[in-house]
């Protein structure tokens, strides 16, 4: 039976709280969640300077000549930025932050195993992206985020090339790092009674996600240290006319690069499992199944890399390949099936959170499939190098990532800051991410498939209509952004509502504690329930029901009567 | 260096040690520098695996450099760092009876060591520069990865050393509190495995 561990005297949270004390989170701290929120914030950040890189490209491509761009080198500057800084610079790091906060709260610990070193992985983040910022004024790096050579040895003059790759080197360490940190940490500083497959699926997918960290990034490393040597030591690792192979990049680029993609969607997976089961009041369907399909993609997602080299390989391997990208499919699918499963019969809250999830799950399947198709040899030599690609990989980067990240900004920012997001708002974030979303990146098949190329700022007249279509998609989508940026000033700011330990009604220990948890999270020792998705149940009630008793009322039943709606809001016997 | 990092916690070990769940502190120190070495592994393997596909292609190349080099010098070297090894594990073992003076004199034999090893490293990047190979040679620069990121490896594990050293004339070690010692320990055994491949892939094959 569980018990909730007795506050010490003296402890017990009082409301309203303390400011928010802004300055803490700009200054050194080795408290996971200031390192969380750190990490939340600054890629947040570089979220807007990469999604207004973003509007530049669409804003260029609404015409089928050169307009906005002085040049097609200040074009392939633009994507080359855009790239980067979304990939490094807002999903990886966002998605280390939600680790970073939630980890140790979901496992009852104090903090992380090495709290130092976290802080340390933290503070690489910013010089690295001054630096690949900076990079302008030396003639920003123009060879893609991929960073192929001789493109970005013999063709790159500016020293902007060389400042992007010693920042990446910079933001693989931090990587490596953080993801030691993790791993010590999950499988260390368990409470005692959480045994492995008791620990929250979010846990599992960090872990994986960790796995893939140490693993992979190495390997960019390496190349990326090649490569430098090229640029300023006249070696010739990657340059054929000196006996050098420009294969080799390839090869250990996405041996690092192709693995890093799970490493942008795994974690996201973990916070799905999370919400799902929290909004649909329902255990998780497939615990195990879903726990073991993210160690799997980890492990298959080695075996694939040569699929983004398939007009390049050697015929011969072209199928090995094909085989085994399409295998990746399987434990992607169990998980898919396994989320659709927990919604099914479930008590559905369509809140903000829910509303993201919901979205990543049918826009996720879109970029799934369409995956399916370029692992295929025959359709990826038709549509390789263009626009269909483009979609491919937005859809399961923004419509399944960012979603995610939304649904879980939506979903934990009551715990992080203390205060409930409007919701009014968010639905009207989400329809207006949502439905723009889809028309910005799905008539991107369509140009691909007719033969559009990327990477180019001049193309071909008829493709002028789909790509207007698509750039006025992407500035509404561009502009929803900000309801969201207002939200969250807002209710932190003006609106106030006193969010309490737990408004969702969730089982996990991060949810045991206060909001925002004091410094060492718990009072006492976190005892954790049974089961972390055991919702509807008699059991989990009186858990909850001893929990409000112990830690004080949440959101809605902390409310005055005349805001409470108390049909909508009051949670029934079962929740 | 990250790796003296890594340590820090010890010396601070009030902040760091939250004394959670069934595992120690300096188990979680010594479980995080496996997972480092295991990233280091694979840096190593990028680049060692970057020479043997070009010494495969130019095989004949590669033979006439080391017969005008001659392999005396590297073996005496490869002695020197195995050396260092053993030396390191007696200086834990002092330090595992307490004798914080033995521990001291094995772990400065143990810098000591490492600077030869790199002093008699550039001795022989010498004789290889008298012959034209160079970094910007095609031989040079898939020879010259591999092994100045281990002299880079040498120098940190030589630094972090003398950092033991340090510590331990301030009383930082005990027979009970080893895990600072046991942790560069870990290493440098790692540097000196690494130039075992090195040694059998570059010189020897």
């Amino acid at each position: 039976m569980a018990t909730i561990a007795q506050p010490l005297p003296g402890t017990r949270i009082e409301q309203p709280k303390p400011g928010l004390q802004i300055g803490k989170y700009f200054r050194w701290s080795v408290d996971h969640k200031i390192i969380g929120v750190q990490y939340l914030a600054l890629a947040f950040t570089f979220f807007i300077v990469g999604g207004t890189l973003a509007m530049g490209i669409r804003w260029e491509l609404l015409t089928p000549a050169t307009d906005l761009m002085a040049s097609g080198t200040a074009y392939n500057q633009l994507f080359t930025m855009h790239g980067t800084i979304m990939i490094f610079l807002w999903i990886i790091p966002a998605l280390a932050g939600f680790g970073n906060y939630l980890v140790p709260l979901m496992l009852g610990a104090k903090d992380m195993a090495f709290p130092w070193l976290n802080a340390l992985a933290f503070w690489m983040i910013p010089p690295a992206g001054i630096l690949l910022i900076l990079g302008y004024f030396a003639g920003q790096a123009e060879a893609g985020w991929t960073a192929y050579p001789p493109l970005s040895i013999l063709y790159s003059p500016g020293n902007g090339q060389t400042m992007w790759a010693v920042a990446i080197h910079l933001l693989g360490l931090s990587s490596i790092l953080g993801g030691i940190n993790f791993i010590v940490t999950i499988r260390n500083m368990r409470p005692e009674g959480m045994g492995w497959f008791d620990m929250p699926l979010f846990v599992w997918a960090v872990l994986a996600t960790s796995i893939i960290i140490v693993l992979a990034t190495p390997f960019l490393a390496g190349a990326l240290t090649l490569l430098i040597l090229d640029r300023v030591a006249g070696t010739s690792f990657f340059n054929p006319a000196n006996g050098g192979s420009v294969l080799l990049w390839q090869n250990v680029f996405w041996f690092y690069s192709h693995p890093a993609v799970y490493i942008m969607v795994v974690p996201a997976f973990g916070m799905l499992s999370e919400m799902l089961s929290i909004h649909s009041r329902k255990p998780i369907f497939g615990y195990r199944a879903i726990a073991l399909s993210s160690l799997a993609i980890a492990l298959l997602g080695f075996l694939v890399w040569a699929h983004h080299m398939f007009t390049s390989l050697t015929p011969a391997l072209r199928v090995p390949f094909m085989i085994t990208s399409m295998i990746i499919a399987v434990p992607t699918g169990i998980k898919i099936f396994s989320w659709i499963a927990t919604t099914w019969g479930g008590r559905i809250r369509l809140n903000s959170a829910m509303l993201f999830s919901l979205g990543f799950l049918s826009m996720f399947v879109i970029g799934g499939i369409s995956g399916v198709m370029v692992a295929a040899i025959p359709f990826d030599i038709h549509v390789h190098d263009t626009y269909f690609v483009v979609s491919h990989f937005h859809f399961v980067l923004y419509g399944g990532t960012v979603l995610a990240i939304y649904g879980g900004i939506y979903h934990w920012f009551p715990k992080i800051t203390g205060y409930m997001l409007n919701e009014r708002l968010g639905k009207w974030h989400f329809w207006l991410t949502w439905v723009p979303f889809f028309f910005t990146f799905f008539p991107m098949h369509m140009a691909g498939m007719l033969g559009m190329p990327r990477r180019v700022a001049v193309y071909a007249p008829e493709f002028q209509a789909l790509n207007q279509v698509i750039s006025i998609s992407a500035f509404v989508l561009g502009l929803s952004t900000f309801i969201l940026i207002y939200n969250i000033v807002w209710s932190l700011w003006k609106r106030k509502v006193v969010a309490g330990p737990n408004p969702w009604r969730a089982l996990t220990l991060e949810w045991n504690t206060s909001s925002p948890p004091p410094a060492f999270n718990f009072y006492g020792d976190p005892v954790p329930f049974r089961d972390p998705y055991g919702y509807g149940t008699k059991e989990a009630w009186d858990y909850l029901k001893e929990q409000a008793q112990e830690l004080g009322p949440s959101y809605p039943a902390n409310q005055p009567p005349e805001k409470a709606h108390p049909v909508a809001l009051a949670p029934a016997a079962g929740d | 260096m990250s790796e003296a990092r890594l340590d820090m916690p010890v010396a601070d070990s009030h902040a760091a040690d939250h004394g959670h769940g069934s595992h120690s502190h300096a188990e979680n120190l010594k479980f995080g520098m496996w997972l480092f070495l295991g990233s280091e592994v694979i840096i190593f393997t990028v680049l060692i695996a970057a020479y043997l596909v070009f010494a495969v292609a130019h095989r004949d190349l590669v033979k006439e450099i080391h017969e005008q080099v001659g392999i005396l010098l590297v073996s005496g070297n490869t002695f020197i760092l195995i050396t260092s090894s053993w030396t390191m594990v007696m200086g834990l073992r002092e330090l595992q009876r307490g004798n914080i003076r033995g521990l001291r004199r094995w772990i400065s034999a143990t810098a000591l060591l490492g600077m030869l090893f790199f002093a008699i490293q550039m001795v022989e990047y010498r004789q290889l520069a008298a012959i034209g190979v160079t970094l910007t040679s095609e031989f040079g620069a898939h020879f010259y990865a591999p092994t100045m990121l281990h002299g880079a490896h040498v120098i940190a594990g030589v630094i972090w050393a003398l950092f033991v050293v340090r510590q331990a004339g301030r009383n930082r070690y005990s027979a009970t509190k080893t895990i600072g010692v046991e942790v560069f320990g870990l290493y440098w055994h790692f540097v000196d495995v690494i130039w075992i491949f090195i040694f059998t892939c570059i010189y020897l094959l």
